[in-house]
C-alpha cells in the first residue's frame, strides 16, 4: 500500500495545449479514488503520469513518499488495468498473468504460485491456459485485473476499465472490484466518465474538467455540495435543475425572470444583490405543491418517463428556457402529458451558485 | 431487394469470379501445356493437340542446354537475403512511421508513397552509373555482382512493404506497449516481445510479397548483370532465346520449376498473407 500525492503537476503537448494545469491532492494508502470528468478533461493523461506512460512537464509525483517522476514505470510499484483489457493475444492467460514477474526475474515456482492464488481469487483458474481470444469479455477483464493483482502493487491503476461491458456485467464487475478493494486493501486510483461507477466505487472522488481539479471529496459530499455548477451539474441522472435569475437583496434567494422569489438555505453574505446567479435542485428534491401554495410555481408536464420505480415528469415552466426535471416515486401520482402542476423547491434542498459558477456555502 | 433478385446478383458474382480466376490460371495452363510438348508441337501451337502423349523430356533437357542449378542457386542467394534486408528494415520503419510522430515524419510517409508512383525503370541510367563510379572510385564492385542486387532489391521493395507493415502496426492497440512497458519491458522490449509475435503473419506476408517480386525481377538483373555466376534465373530463362534457336518448349519448362519455389511458399503461408494483407482493415 502507499499515498499518492500530486504536487502542482502540469502536462504540457506543446506551448499552447495543456492538459493538465496545476493539480494538488494527495490520495492516502488504502484508498479508493476515482477520477472522473468528461472526455478530454485530463483525468486519463494524469493517470498514465501516475504509471509512468506519459512525461510530467511540471510538478512532482510521489508514490509511497517516494519521488517517482523519473523512476521506470515497472520500477513504480503499480499495476494498471487498461479499458481495452491490452491482454498479450500471443500469450495464454497464464503467461499473461506471470509476464511482469517472468520480467522481473521471479523464480518459476514463485510465479505459478501467485498466479495461481490471483486465478483463484478472480475465479479464473480453469482459464489459465486459454488464450485471450477465447475468451468473453468478462473474462477478458478479470484476466487484466488478475494481471495486475499477480504484480502485488502498492497502487492499482484502472483506466476505464467497464467501459467495453455490456450494462449487466458492468454492474457485476463493479461490485466486484469493490469486494476486490475491500479484500486487498490496495490503494486504487481509477478513471471513468461514468458517474454511476464513481459514485458507487469512491471513498473519495476527483472531479475534473479542462485539466484542473474542480473539487475532491466524498460521492455524498460531492452530490450534496457541490463546489461549482460544474460539479453540480456534472454528478447526479438526470442532472440538477439550474434556474438562472438575480440575487434577491436582503435574503438568501433567487429572483426569477417572471419575479418569482425562491429561496434557498444558503450563505450569501458574499452575494451582492441583484447580480446573476443560478438556483440547483436536483429532480428528486423537486415537490408537486398544493394549488393554495404561493411560494410553488405554476408548470405544465411536457414529457413523463415511466421507469417503474420511478417516474420522470419534465415541466416547462413560463419564463425559464430549459423544461425542469422531477424524480417521482412510480407509483406516487398520476400525471400525463399537459397537465397544469405546482411544482414546489423546499429551500433546504436549493443551492446557490454566484455569477462565476461557485457555490454559496449551504446552511444546514 | 427481393430473394430472386439476390439470387441472380450472387448468381452473377460467382459467375465473373470463375470466369476471372479462369482468365489468371490460363497463361500458367499454357505454359505447364507447353513444358510438356515438343520443340516443333510448340513451335507450331500445338499445345492441345493430345492426340500426342505429354513428354517431360524438356523438365530433363532444361538443366542440360542452360546452367540452369546455377540461376537457381542465384536466385535463392540473392532473394532470400534481399527478403531478410528488405523485411527488416521495412519493418523498424513501418513500425517507426506508425508510432511515432517525430520531425519530419509526414514528409518521410510522402515521400515513401512518391517513390511508389515513378517507374523504377527511370532509375536505371542514374544507377547504373552511380554502380560503376562506385566500383571505379571506392574499388568495390558493384556490377555483376551479388550485392549489387541486393543492395538494389532492398532499396526498390522496402518502401512498399513500409506501407504493407505500417497498416499492421497500426492495427496493434498501443495499449498493448503500455502493459508491456508496466511489467518491465523498455519500449524496444515491447516491440521484441509483444509487437513482433503479434505482428508475425504480416512480417511474413510482407517477407513472402518482396520474395515473389525479387524472383520474379528480370529488368535490373538482365542490365546490371553479365555473368551467369550471378545472374537470375529470369535472366537464365531468357537464354534458351539464342539466335538461332529459340526453344519455347525448354523455356516453358523452366518457367514451371521456377514457379514451383515461389508457389510453394506462397500455399505455405497463405494464410499468413490473407491475414496479414487484411489486417489494418479492421481494428482488433
Amino acid at each position: 500500500m502507499a499515498s499518492v500525492s500530486f504536487k502542482n503537476i502540469s502536462k504540457k503537448y506543446s506551448e499552447d495545449v495543456s492538459v493538465i494545469k496545476g493539480v494538488d491532492f494527495t490520495i492516502e494508502d488504502g484508498e479508493f479514488v476515482v477520477f472522473v470528468g468528461p472526455s478530454g478533461c485530463g483525468k486519463s493523461t494524469l493517470l498514465r503520469m501516475v504509471a509512468g506512460l506519459e512525461d510530467i512537464t511540471g510538478g512532482e509525483i510521489h508514490i509511497g513518499g517516494e519521488l517517482a517522476n523519473d523512476v521506470h514505470a515497472s520500477q513504480r510499484g503499480i499495476a494498471m488495468v487498461f479499458q481495452s483489457y491490452a491482454l498479450y493475444p500471443h500469450m495464454s492467460v497464464r503467461q499473461n498473468m506471470g509476464f511482469a514477474l517472468k520480467m522481473a526475474g521471479r523464480p518459476k515456482a514463485e510465479i505459478e504460485e501467485r498466479v495461481g492464488k490471483a486465478a483463484d481469487i478472480l475465479q479464473i483458474s480453469h482459464l489459465l491456459d486459454r488464450k485471450p481470444k477465447a475468451l468473453s469479455g468478462g473474462q477478458r477483464q478479470r484476466v487484466a485485473i488478475g494481471r495486475a493483482i499477480v504484480r502485488q502493487p502498492k497502487v492499482f491503476l484502472f483506466d476505464e476499465p467497464l467501459s467495453n461491458l455490456d450494462a449487466s456485467l458492468r454492474q457485476n464487475m463493479r461490485v466486484e472490484l469493490s469486494k476486490l478493494h475491500r479484500e486487498l486493501g490496495t490503494t486504487m486510483i481509477y478513471v471513468t466518465h461514468d458517474q454511476v461507477e464513481a459514485m458507487t466505487l469512491a471513498d473519495r472522488i476527483v472531479v475534473f474538467n479542462g485539466g484542473v481539479v474542480q473539487q475532491v471529496g466524498s460521492p455524498l459530499e460531492l452530490y450534496d455540495r457541490p463546489a461549482n455548477l460544474f460539479v453540480a451539474g456534472f454528478l447526479g441522472a438526470p442532472k440538477m435543475n439550474f434556474l438562472q435569475g438575480k440575487l434577491a437583496s436582503g435574503s438568501a434567494a433567487i429572483t426569477l425572470p417572471g419575479d418569482e422569489h425562491l429561496p434557498a438555505a444558503a450563505d450569501v453574505a458574499r452575494g451582492t444583490a441583484g447580480r446573476d446567479v443560478t438556483l440547483g435542485i436536483r429532480p428528486e428534491h423537486l415537490r408537486l405543491a398544493e394549488e393554495s401554495d404561493a411560494a410553488a410555481l405554476q408548470a405544465r408536464v411536457t414529457l413523463v418517463e415511466h421507469l417503474g420505480d420511478q417516474m420522470l415528469a419534465y415541466l416547462k415552466v413560463a419564463g425559464i428556457a430549459e423544461d425542469l426535471c422531477m424524480k417521482l416515486p412510480g407509483h406516487a401520482v398520476k400525471l400525463s402529458y399537459g397537465d397544469q402542476v405546482r411544482v414546489a423547491f423546499p429551500p433546504q434542498q436549493c443551492l446557490l451558485f454566484d455569477h462565476a459558477g461557485d457555490a454559496f456555502p449551504r446552511i444546514q | 431487394m427481393s430473394k430472386k433478385t439476390n439470387a441472380r446478383n450472387a448468381a452473377l458474382l460467382n459467375l465473373l469470379t470463375w470466369a476471372l480466376v479462369v482468365l489468371t490460371l490460363l497463361p500458367i495452363l499454357w505454359m505447364v501445356l507447353s513444358s510438356l510438348r515438343n520443340y516443333s508441337d510448340v513451335a507450331n501451337g500445338n499445345q492441345l493437340d493430345f492426340s500426342e502423349p505429354l513428354q517431360w523430356q524438356n523438365y530433363r533437357d532444361m538443366w542440360i542446354n542452360v546452367d540452369f542449378f546455377n540461376f537457381f542457386k542465384n536466385s535463392l542467394i540473392i532473394c532470400s537475403i534481399s527478403t531478410l534486408f528488405a523485411t527488416i528494415s521495412a519493418t523498424c520503419a513501418a513500425y517507426a512511421l506508425a508510432r511515432f510522430r517525430f520531425r519530419g515524419s509526414s514528409s518521410v510517409s510522402v515521400g515513401i508513397s512518391v517513390t511508389q508512383v515513378i517507374p523504377g525503370m527511370l532509375f536505371f541510367l542514374p544507377l547504373y552509373m552511380l554502380y560503376r563510379n562506385i566500383g571505379e572510385s571506392w574499388g568495390m564492385p558493384m556490377l555483376d555482382t551479388y550485392h549489387g542486387l541486393i543492395f538494389l532489391y532492398v532499396a526498390l521493395f522496402t518502401p512498399a512493404s513500409i506501407w504493407i507493415m505500417r497498416g499492421f502496426f497500426v492495427s496493434i492497440p498501443r495499449e498493448l506497449e503500455d502493459a508491456a512497458v508496466i511489467d518491465g519491458c523498455s519500449r524496444f522490449g515491447a516491440f521484441v516481445r509483444i509487437v513482433l509475435p503479434i505482428s508475425a503473419p504480416g512480417i511474413i506476408a510482407t517477407a513472402t510479397f518482396i520474395f515473389l517480386l525479387a524472383w520474379d525481377e528480370l529488368f535490373f538483373a538482365w542490365t546490371l548483370t553479365s555473368s551467369s555466376s550471378v545472374q537470375t534465373i529470369p535472366v537464365g530463362i531468357r537464354l534458351f532465346i539464342g539466335q538461332f534457336q529459340q526453344r519455347y518448349d525448354l523455356m516453358m519448362a523452366a518457367a514451371t520449376v521456377s514457379t514451383v519455389p515461389v508457389l510453394a511458399a506462397f500455399f505455405a503461408c497463405q494464410r499468413f498473407f490473407v491475414k496479414g494483407l487484411s489486417a489494418g482493415a479492421v481494428k482488433g
